[in-house]
């Protein structure tokens, strides 16, 4: 002990993320919303399982479906534009398919996306079939199924899961997926 | 969605989600889900850019042939402003005055109508 000050190095502080910055609780969020509105509450579809089963084949090798909720335009349906405020009359209630060789003209007013933040604007964002082009052509998949499909969102678990599902299902079958990638929007 | 691909899995296809809502994919439970924190409406990444879009569908990929089990999440890495304060802005029904709740759900009643004729008719 020489019995003179030594200098403490000042140690940086830990920075850590804002405590608010997690994942929106959006089950939370609805709930308390249409209750607020004076509507009852909804039920979120709820398993503590899910099955698995792997791949197939590699992926360089596999087909590939590509599932999403967005709605085909409808020109009589009224406002789907980008800005247009939620839009039920733009709904669909059974499973669509169209070619996946051209771009198709899909839009999601008829869905609860988060208006305040975003403005869809660009396909990409929400259905992903022009970057799942490039990744065949990249030869990172095998290739697509000459469909992708159209789910509905709108009605009963019950229709969902013995509807809308199987049906699903037997296009994926029939185009001889491998895989799906699905994109709710 | 999330019930759809567990329909597919279920039934020899593998399947992956790319969503935002971490919470509702994740109550059901799927397979593999690639969990963007985006507003909802961008699942598929941020809107006009390319990287962001290519970065989230490879993380998809990586998940079909890689995911060591069902329930798998892979958090994209990606923001989607360096603020965070957007979460707070999604249906925020505290900010509501009893007028606007009452405009709102006449509104609620209006769209509900439009989609039951349009179920009906369909």
């Amino acid at each position: 002990m020489s019995g003179e000050p030594t200098a403490v190095e000042p140690r940086p502080a830990i920075v850590f993320a804002p405590e608010h910055d997690v994942p929106v609780r959006y089950m939370e969020r609805t709930r308390e919303y249409y209750q607020a509105l004076g509507f009852s509450p909804y039920r979120w579809a709820h398993f503590t399982d899910a099955p698995f089963t792997p791949l197939a084949r590699p992926l360089s090798r596999a087909r590939v479906a590509l599932i999403t909720t967005a709605a085909p335009f409808q020109p009589e349906a009224g406002d789907q534009g980008p800005n247009a405020a939620y839009n039920a009359g733009a709904k669909f209630y059974t499973v669509y398919s169209a070619p996946v060789d051209r771009v198709p003209d899909l839009r999601i007013s008829h869905v609860g996306y988060d208006r305040a933040n975003t403005v869809p604007e660009d396909l990409g964002a929400y259905f992903p079939l022009a970057r799942l082009h490039e990744a065949v052509a990249a030869g990172r998949i095998g290739s697509l199924t000459t469909r992708f499909h159209g789910a509905p969102t709108n009605r009963s678990h019950r229709v969902t899961m013995e509807t809308d599902a199987p049906e699903l299902l037997r296009r994926c079958r029939e185009d001889g997926a491998d895989a799906a990638v699905l994109v709710p929007s | 969605m999330s019930l759809a691909a567990r329909h597919l899995e279920a039934n020899g296809i593998a399947t992956v989600i790319m969503g935002c809502a971490r919470d509702i994919v994740e109550h059901c439970g799927v397979p593999r889900f690639v969990w963007s924190d985006f507003p909802l409406g961008n699942s598929a990444g941020r809107p006009f850019d390319r990287e962001s879009q290519i970065l989230t569908l490879e993380l998809a990929l990586r998940l079909l042939a890689g995911a060591p089990a069902a329930r798998t999440t892979v958090a994209s890495p990606l923001a989607w402003t360096k603020d965070p304060g957007w979460k707070q802005k999604y249906l925020d029904a505290g900010k509501l005055s009893p007028d606007e709740i009452a405009e709102r759900r006449k509104e609620f009643d209006v769209v509900k109508a439009v989609a039951k004729a349009k179920r009906e008719a369909s």
